[in-house]
């Protein structure tokens, strides 16, 4: 793959002086991971691999209906099968941990169903076991009645409330703008957000074009490698978890709430995650296996087979309803936004996801007058959460496709239109938060320029038609949020770094050490980064949404800082001459007059953030920095058949200055993998609540063959001046384009416009055969 | 999966006696890859498997000295991918090995059990149907063949009874007829197939006699067309040929809906990759002597699937 | 309950035997009964190839392959690779290429990999795609997977010819 600004792998370092002195720079170095060998040999852990002494598995049993009371479970015939050690629902569950509701935004989700069923999968009972083939077999007898009730699944019939799927909502109270909805009973809106700058209706009165559509996106999810997987060994006064999650500081927290513990009794230990992409948030597994292990009182492993990933969390399908008044000079005066989240039966980050997303759905475009509704709403599906993007790739779905509809309306270039309308450098978003470092032009033009969007295009011939399309999009980093880190200089002065970070791939520990590196002029490869365990690593808000590069970047240098500066009056107060040959290890000998002691360096980091204005939205400072990228997306259409191929994918990213740039390659390349398949195929099919492709077997993703022959990762040269070392998050950045430039080249090559995803041959067909006024007639 | 028995018969005689007509619990297995799946999934909960890999004598491919080729029923798929004689005799089996399901599924799937499983997605049967291929059978009473285009009742059925196995599989000398089978996947490239044709045919010319036109994946079993056949037979190639066979195949075949597209719009794939299918056999195998190629038309997929 | 039953079979070389019942799978034995675990269940259905593991020099998909089907075979599973702390050129190469980010699948595909440049010592692009489309990366490492194959492929010619 070409790549615009990204550097040929320098050969690492030799490690000198037992790999205490860095022979050069650490960050910018394309360093293969730190973990790289474990990793290639089959050594690397995960809690998938961990069994512990006199552990018991528990086979979770699920409910077959999407919305009713539950009249009675019986457990008789399960309980009878050799081998099973206990049957446990949500009444024993309640006598040990008395209100076992959780969630980051609401305190909505019981451990194990407690009086009613909110969707077809809800764990009701577990089946506990030495033998897991055991557990099993006996919970497929576990028998449960329910009084069936009625159930709304699309998310615009929820927002009418005609049927509740609960009947009172309980926020957390964690975030100030969910506060006003305790107890508030008769809705499924779990947040109705708004931002509201100018007068939109005004503007729309004196455009010179109105223009309206309404676009939607299909249920998804993350299928991250490793299933969900989780450990408690609970011992009286002390737990510990050894779970797959993406933010053991936050596990922590909710379960120490949940048990009325302070957290230090609650020690969570998370080794290599086999993939999360946002599914691994919060509280997945950690509460259930917490109240198994109290209620045993062993240790209990629940790993989910595949099959019930699917009903664990999922992605937003959403609706989003866009209008923008266009002047005579092609450029937008007015846009109204109302996008409604199908969050599913319970709210786990939703809210946040419609607030904090929902805040860009105008996109980065510079309109004066702009009105956003974004609703998150209670369905009786599988709940949704964050999946890589918070909900901005769906909403880039949308008003990027929006923008070339627009632009073909008014017969101009869907390049052209979107220079007229884009914000530069130093423009205000919709917030009124400027634009800094955000590099929405230049990834515009780089796309154009790589996309030769000036030249003449081969159209194709035959039943085979060419086409492409471009889109942009930004999106902002949730805030404010904090990360802790601390840099431990041992007495023969190699270093360990201790941060909660959790490296699922991205390859965070590699960065981190970089940086570490960097500030203490040691090779990275030397740096011990500590497996993250709440006993030893300090707090972190999560692994999420492009976050940890910038929060706990800065939070690891600060501490190195931190050390380094204390090595340094170390030397003073030994009375050595500033630039002095000593090693480190020297400074501690001859301090101590031994090899002893340790240097602790610590840093936090917490970026500014002014709270938006209730009602308006408005705010000078909604996020510490941006996130821009823009795709060229070039696809032959089989007329006949409506099969799309993407021939060629450019993905061009604002990343700042890499740390490490082959990672961030490969995590451009495999962002955007991901979306493709969300974008062509991926669909979770439901049957009156039941998925009925929960395998991946029928739900597929994205293999060798589905990669374009032209796939190409790039990025502009930038530099994030808040970020460390002028980098910023780059998980996401690759994922919000994707979509809308495929569909625009979609519409390029065939003239016909899809405005819900995915794009899989049948729906091109139909759209092709109704604008040839033959529609596909259903049987 | 929950527990069951277990037996490994060395014979195919010994093997017969562990099966049992009147318990649909007990079944034969192959390779086990299909079959294992629906364990997982629970959808089949089995009291007792009759292994049959250690019979020794159902592994091995024949070249008969009439061309035609005898498989093993137990012959791994790639044991036979791998065969030079197949290639020879029937290369469209080795072609369209190469995207079925996969390397792993190959090396332990056998050419029995794809047959025996009934799933109307697995891409050799049409093949074989194509082929005019016929099946040796074993049962307590005795032995007797089939075509397997007769062996498919229904989905996920066949026409064998609970204590019968298949032994071997007979193809007949392909002669210089032409044959080839699409593979239409409509979510990633590599998936079960949304629908599945094999084709194969005698050409004299321009001319094309004695076809055979059989659809799988969309269609509740695998079928041939016989309205698709009467267009083609005796006619001679051309666009509108082609187009009226698709639109025969089209009418005649009973598509069904789900998760990889509606029965209408298999339907439309179905007319299009008759027509597709029946080019790509005549052009590809087309002897050196033989008319100028038809215009180029959509994309061919040779495409690949799951198994 | 099932009869347990005896199996024996050479395991990276070495002679070992395990306690089985006819419903385990070869996956289950070799990471319960021998604590190897660079082979993963994780699709269940033979799809995404996290369980590879090598049965009398053929892949098969572990977690669909009986364990009672080991009996008298040679199995070989990832730790066999680095068995004297040497990295295999595929694994070397997939580290160079950066061909992997959380891991998961890795094993498998250097297993896969591994057999493909047995049969194909310079395989094309489609032969790649083609060798390896029973093997899923959802992190989407495959352009360095790509690469990485080609790399290695380079590595294993040149150490024949020295």
């Amino acid at each position: 793959m070409p790549s615009a600004t990204m550097n040929p792998t320098p050969s690492p370092p030799a490690l000198a002086a037992e790999g205490r002195v860095a022979t050069g720079p650490q960050v910018g170095r394309s360093l293969p991971r730190l973990e790289a060998r474990e990793k290639v040999t089959g050594r690397a852990e995960y809690t998938h691999n961990l069994r512990l002494p006199g552990m018991l598995y528990g086979k979770v049993v699920r409910s077959t209906i999407a919305h009713g009371r539950i009249r009675s479970i019986d457990a008789s015939a399960a309980k009878a099968v050799p081998g099973v050690y206990q049957v446990v629902a949500g009444e024993d569950v309640i006598k040990v941990i008395p209100h076992p509701y959780y969630g980051p935004a609401f305190h909505d989700q019981p451990i194990l169903a407690i009086g009613k069923v909110h969707y077809v999968g809800e764990p009701i009972a577990v089946v506990l076991a030495e033998d897991p083939h055991v557990a099993e077999t006996a919970a497929t007898l576990v028998v449960a009645e329910y009084e069936e009730l009625p159930a709304v699944y699309d998310e615009l019939e929820a927002a009418q409330n005609r049927v509740l799927v609960h009947d009172e909502l309980k926020p957390a109270g964690t975030f100030a703008d969910l506060k006003h909805l305790k107890g508030v009973r008769g809705t499924n809106i779990a947040l109705d957000y708004q931002l509201r700058k100018g007068d939109v209706e005004k503007a729309f009165a004196e455009a010179a074009h109105v223009f309206e559509h309404e676009f939607r996106t299909q249920k998804v999810l993350h299928l991250a490698f490793e299933p969900f997987v989780s450990i408690a060994d609970y011992k009286g006064d002390r737990l510990t978890l050894y779970t797959a999650s993406q933010g053991p500081s936050f596990v922590r927290i909710e379960i120490a709430r949940l048990l009325g513990w302070p957290e230090n009794r609650v020690r969570v230990k998370v080794p290599f995650l086999g993939g999360g992409y946002g599914g691994k948030l919060y509280i997945k597994l950690e509460a259930l296996v917490t109240a198994l292990s109290m209620i045993a009182k062993r240790p209990v492993k629940v790993s989910l087979p595949m099959e019930e990933v699917f009903y664990t969390i999922t992605r937003h399908p959403m609706t989003f309803r866009i209008k923008s008044g266009v002047d005579e000079h092609g450029r937008i005066t007015a846009r109204r936004c109302e996008v409604f989240w199908n969050g599913g039966a319970y709210a786990d980050i939703g809210p946040r996801v419609a607030q904090k997303s929902g805040f860009t759905a105008s996109g980065p475009y510079d309109i004066e007058n702009v009105s956003i509704d974004s609703y998150a709403l209670y369905t009786n599906q599988p709940p949704a959460g964050a999946l890589r993007g918070f909900g901005v790739p769906q909403l880039v779905w949308a008003y990027e496709s929006h923008t070339d509809m627009m632009a073909r309306a008014l017969r101009i270039d869907p390049l052209e239109f979107r220079r007229r309308n884009i914000t530069r450098e130093g423009g205000r978003h919709a917030t009124g938060t400027p634009l800094e470092d955000a590099a929405v032009e230049k990834v515009l033009e780089h796309v154009a320029a790589r996309m030769n969007w000036s030249k003449p295009f081969d159209r194709g011939t035959g039943a085979v038609r060419r086409g492409r399309g471009l889109a942009i999009a930004i999106k902002a980093v949730i805030s404010p949020t904090t990360s802790v880190a601390i840099v431990n200089v041992n007495a023969d002065g190699s270093t360990t770094l201790y941060c909660g970070t959790v490296d699922m791939g991205q390859g965070s520990d590699t960065a981190m050490a970089q940086i570490v590196g960097e500030i203490l002029n040691i090779p990275a490869e030397s740096v011990n980064v500590v497996p993250r365990d709440t006993d030893v690593t300090p707090y972190d808000m999560g692994t999420l949404g492009s976050r940890s590069l910038f929060h706990m970047g800065h939070a690891v240098k600060r501490a190195a800082e931190e050390a380094r500066d204390k090595i340094a009056s170390l030397a003073r107060e030994l009375g050595l001459p500033k630039g002095s040959n000593y090693s480190v290890a020297d400074l501690f000998q001859k301090k101590y007059g031994m090899q002893a002691g340790n240097i602790v360096g610590a840093g936090v980091y917490k970026p500014d953030y002014v709270p938006p204005q209730p009602g308006t939205g408005l705010t000078p400072n909604v996020t510490p920095f941006w996130m821009v990228s823009g795709v060229g997306a070039e696809v032959e259409v089989d007329t006949e058949t409506g099969h799309v191929r993407v021939t060629r994918l450019l993905n061009v990213c604002d990343i700042g200055r890499p740390i490490n740039p082959k990672i961030c390659e490969s995590q451009i390349s495999g962002a955007a993998t991901m979306q493709l398949g969300f974008t062509m195929f991926e669909k979770m099919h439901f049957d009156g609540g039941q998925v009925t492709n929960a395998s991946l077997a029928d739900y597929k993703i994205p293999g060798f063959h589905d990669l374009p022959a032209a796939f190409e990762n790039e990025t502009v040269e930038a530099y994030q001046s808040n970020g460390p070392f002028g980098g910023k998050g780059v998980g996401e950045v690759a994922t919000f384009c994707v979509s809308p430039a495929i569909g625009n080249a979609i519409d390029d090559a065939v003239g016909v416009r899809l405005t819900e995803l995915p794009l899989n041959p049948e729906a091109v067909l139909r759209a092709l055969r109704a604008k040839e006024n033959r529609p596909l007639e259903d049987a | 999966m929950t527990p069951f028995e277990l037996a490994e018969p060395l014979t195919v005689a010994d093997a017969l006696r562990f099966l049992d007509p009147d318990d649909s619990t007990v079944r034969p297995l192959g390779g086990g890859t299909a079959l294992m799946l629906m364990m997982k999934a629970g959808v089949f909960r089995p009291t007792r498997l009759v292994s049959l890999r250690r019979i020794a004598s159902l592994s091995r491919i024949t070249a008969l000295p009439d061309g035609g080729l005898v498989i093993g029923a137990l012959t791994p798929l790639s044991d036979v991918e791998h065969s030079t004689e197949v290639a020879r005799r029937a290369g469209v089996i080795v072609r369209t090995m190469r995207r079925l399901s996969n390397v792993r599924v190959r090396n332990v799937a056998t050419i029995g059990g794809c047959l025996a499983h009934g799933d109307p997605h697995m891409d050799l049967p049409p093949v074989l149907m194509a082929l005019d291929a016929s099946i040796a059978v074993a049962g307590r009473t005795g032995k007797r063949t089939l075509k397997v285009e007769n062996l498919f009742a229904g989905y996920y059925e066949t026409v064998l009874k609970r204590d019968e196995i298949i032994t071997e599989l007979h193809i007949p000398a392909q002669g210089g007829r032409r044959a080839a089978y699409l593979k239409c996947t409509t979510g990633s490239a590599d998936d079960w197939p949304a629908l599945g044709v094999a084709v194969s045919f005698e050409a004299e010319g321009s001319a094309i006699s004695a076809p055979r036109v059989v659809v799988s994946a969309a269609t509740e079993k695998a079928t041939r067309l016989n309205g698709a056949e009467a267009v083609l037979s005796g006619a001679t190639i051309d666009d509108a040929l082609l187009a009226r066979a698709g639109d025969a195949a089209a009418d005649e075949a009973e598509t069904i809906s789900d998760v990889r597209g509606s029965a209408p719009y298999k339907r439309e794939l179905l007319r299009v990759y008759v027509r597709r299918a029946v080019r790509q056999a005549f052009e590809a195998e087309r002897p050196l002597s033989s008319p100028p190629p038809l215009a180029r038309e959509g994309r061919e997929g040779a495409q690949g699937g799951a198994h | 309950m099932t009869a347990l039953r005896t199996i024996s079979f050479t395991l990276n070389g070495k002679q070992v035997s395990a306690q089985i019942a006819p419903h385990h799978s070869l996956l289950e034995v070799v990471r319960n009964d021998f604590s190897l675990y660079g082979a993963r269940e994780s699709c269940g259905q033979g799809l995404c190839g996290c369980c590879t593991l090598i049965v009398d020099g053929r892949a098969v998909s572990g977690c669909l392959y009986l364990a009672a089907f080991a009996d008298g075979a040679a199995v070989e599973t990832i730790e066999s690779l680095d068995r004297d702390n040497v990295l295999d050129p595929v694994q070397e190469a997939f580290i160079e290429e950066g061909a992997f980010q959380c891991g998961f699948c890795t094993p498998g595909f250097v297993l896969m990999v591994k057999q493909l440049l047995d049969e194909h010592p310079d395989p094309d692009d489609d032969r790649i795609r083609d060798y390896l489309s029973g093997n899923l990366c959802r992190c989407g490492a495959y352009p360095e997977i790509l690469r990485a194959v080609k790399s290695a492929a380079r590595k294993r010619r040149a150490s024949k010819a020295a």
